[in-house]
């Protein structure tokens, strides 16, 4: 076995061998089917799209941020945490090659975002078509292929921008709190307020273009294609100074 | 057998000197003491021989390689730089599995080093929960992991009970019997005098002394003669070359000389010698004395 393939196993090794992975997967999973469960109650009420129809199974399939989330937050732990616990340092006397030990961590976690967000969908996915089985419809509109790869694509973006901060910054936790702020509030929020029309070239706006299906408004997101360029843009850009900031640091 | 060399090395944080034209070699087959008060530059220089800093300027080299050259680490080189380096949620088992994974060691070699340091029968347990001991003898477990034939441990008495203490001095002992170069850094020269052969000493990142272990002891040694004559006998010693120091009206006190000398020299001077002996001093003086040697050369230079 070669040394990448070495260092790509011991990364795995690293993930499923603390709570993080395991809590932070069955969260998502939770959640995107609790999502759908209750997409489905509410559906037809209050403006809600009726059950059944395109628009309802898009509402009720608008659970693939659930995986970005979680995928950002585990690449800035995987990352992060090497350096809180200082964990970075018997990895580095046992393979001082810093450079392809960050490019494995991060193929690690867009490879784990991939599959995980796959998974998450496919579980998401399923209960929406056993509800709609249990109300005797069948109907699952053409876009959701679209919106599997999309939510694969976005998931391992935010896997990678996970690293990279977690790379960037020396606290972990304020990392966590200040990217989860920033997917939340400040880039929908503050940013869009602020410049009018800029929020849809923001990493979590390009993920809304590749989660979600186009709504009333398709201007405000940018169609799937650019986003993904755009979003995984951003992802390389974070990488490139996260990868010159871990070449260069002096570990203490 | 390998060698670890440290030439005209400088280390500068901002405007803080941490090392300062630092050269010195390590030989294989013996156990070397990096020895120097907190805040000397041992740990900084360490971390730049093992690739975790970079030097402002020189060279910190393994057989003539920096560490980044090396061709297979694990097995070439093993360090033990603190007992904090483990993610508290993994067992000690996991911790070391990781780095057998990363680098291609198989997996009984992991059991081995357990056994090695006692940690067999907290190999399950999350390192969480280990006290400051378990950790040091986990973070040296790691150091033995590839078998390495250079071992360099920075401060691995620390949080060491006095077995632990004697089982870790034992093995140091016996790792340089086999051949390999042991270097181990310590605050304290008295915790290392019983295991060292070589000392090498540090004070404020400049190097004080580089000498064996045998030298440096000899330096301590203090011949005290009573004698009726003492002013013609600090005389006599001072033009021998012995540094003497006139105790009161019937003492005087050699530094560095050997019993024999000195009473050679009484004799030759026809003084009348009532009583000669040898004191030992210990060695922690003699290691601040070098240590404020230096403070006091740095004042007097700005």
């Amino acid at each position: 076995m070669n040394g990448t393939l070495r260092l790509a196993r011991a990364e795995l090794r690293k993930l499923f061998t603390t709570k993080a992975l395991p809590v932070s997967f069955a969260i998502a999973i939770v959640l995107a089917i609790g999502s759908v469960i209750v997409d489905a109650m509410v559906a037809g009420k209050n403006g809600s799209p009726r059950l059944g129809t395109d628009a309802g199974v898009y509402q009720m399939l608008k659970f693939g941020a659930i995986t970005c989330v979680v995928m950002l937050i585990l690449g800035i732990l995987a990352a992060g945490s090497e350096f809180r616990h200082r964990t970075i340092i018997p990895v580095l006397l046992a393979t001082p090659h810093r450079a392809r030990i960050f490019a494995v961590k991060v193929a690690v976690i867009a490879g784990l975002g991939a599959v995980f967000s796959a998974v998450v969908f496919g579980l998401g996915l399923g209960t929406i078509e056993l509800t709609l089985s249990a109300h005797g419809m069948h109907h699952l509109p053409a876009g959701v292929g679209h919106l599997y790869a999309g939510t694969v694509i976005s998931s391992a973006c935010f896997g990678m921008i996970g690293v990279a901060l977690g790379a960037l910054t020396r606290n972990t936790i304020g990392a966590i709190v200040a990217a989860i702020a920033w997917t939340l509030f400040i880039e929908q929020v503050i940013l869009a307020a602020i410049v009018p029309g800029i929020e849809k070239w923001l990493p979590t706006a390009a993920a809304i273009g590749l989660t979600n299906a186009p709504g009333p408004d398709p201007g405000r997101v940018l169609p799937p294609t650019t986003a993904g360029l755009v979003l995984a843009g951003y992802a390389l850009a974070l990488l490139a100074a996260a990868s010159r900031t871990t070449m260069r640091r002096d570990l203490a | 057998m390998s060698t670890i060399s440290i030439q005209n090395l400088t280390k500068r944080y901002g405007s803080v000197l941490a090392v300062d034209d630092l050269s010195f070699d390590v030989e294989p087959g013996r156990v070397t003491g990096f020895l120097g008060p907190n805040g000397s530059g041992k740990t900084t220089t360490l971390r730049i021989l093992l690739g975790l800093a970079t030097p402002t300027t020189g060279t910190a080299t393994i057989d003539g390689l920096a560490y980044h050259e090396l061709p297979d680490p694990v097995r070439q080189v093993g360090a033990a730089l603190d007992s904090g380096c483990f993610h508290p949620g993994r067992s000690a088992a996991q911790h070391l599995r990781i780095i057998a994974t990363a680098t291609g060691l198989p997996r009984r070699r992991v059991d081995e080093v357990l056994g090695l340091v006692g940690l067999s029968d907290v190999a399950g347990r999350r390192v969480g929960g280990f006290s400051l001991g378990m950790r040091q003898r986990l973070s040296l477990a790691g150091a033995l992991l590839g078998d390495p034939g250079v071992l360099v441990f920075d401060e691995p008495l620390n949080g060491l009970d006095p077995d632990g203490i004697r089982w870790l001095r034992g093995l140091l002992r016996e790792l340089a019997a086999q051949g390999r170069t042991v270097f181990v850094s310590s605050h304290l020269l008295t915790e290392v005098a019983q295991t060292v052969d070589d000392v090498v000493v540090l004070a404020r990142g400049r190097l004080m002394t580089q000498t064996t272990l045998p030298d440096l002891v000899a330096r301590t040694a203090v011949v005290r003669v009573r004698t009726p004559d003492a002013s013609r006998l600090f005389e006599v010693l001072t033009a021998a070359g012995m540094q003497v120091r006139l105790v009161d009206g019937s003492t005087v006190e050699a530094r560095s000389a050997t019993a024999d000398a000195v009473g050679m020299a009484a004799a030759a001077a026809g003084v009348t010698i009532l009583e000669l002996s040898r004191h030992d001093e210990d060695l922690e003086s003699l290691f601040f004395e070098l240590v404020q040697q230096n403070h006091q050369n740095q004042e007097i230079a700005a």
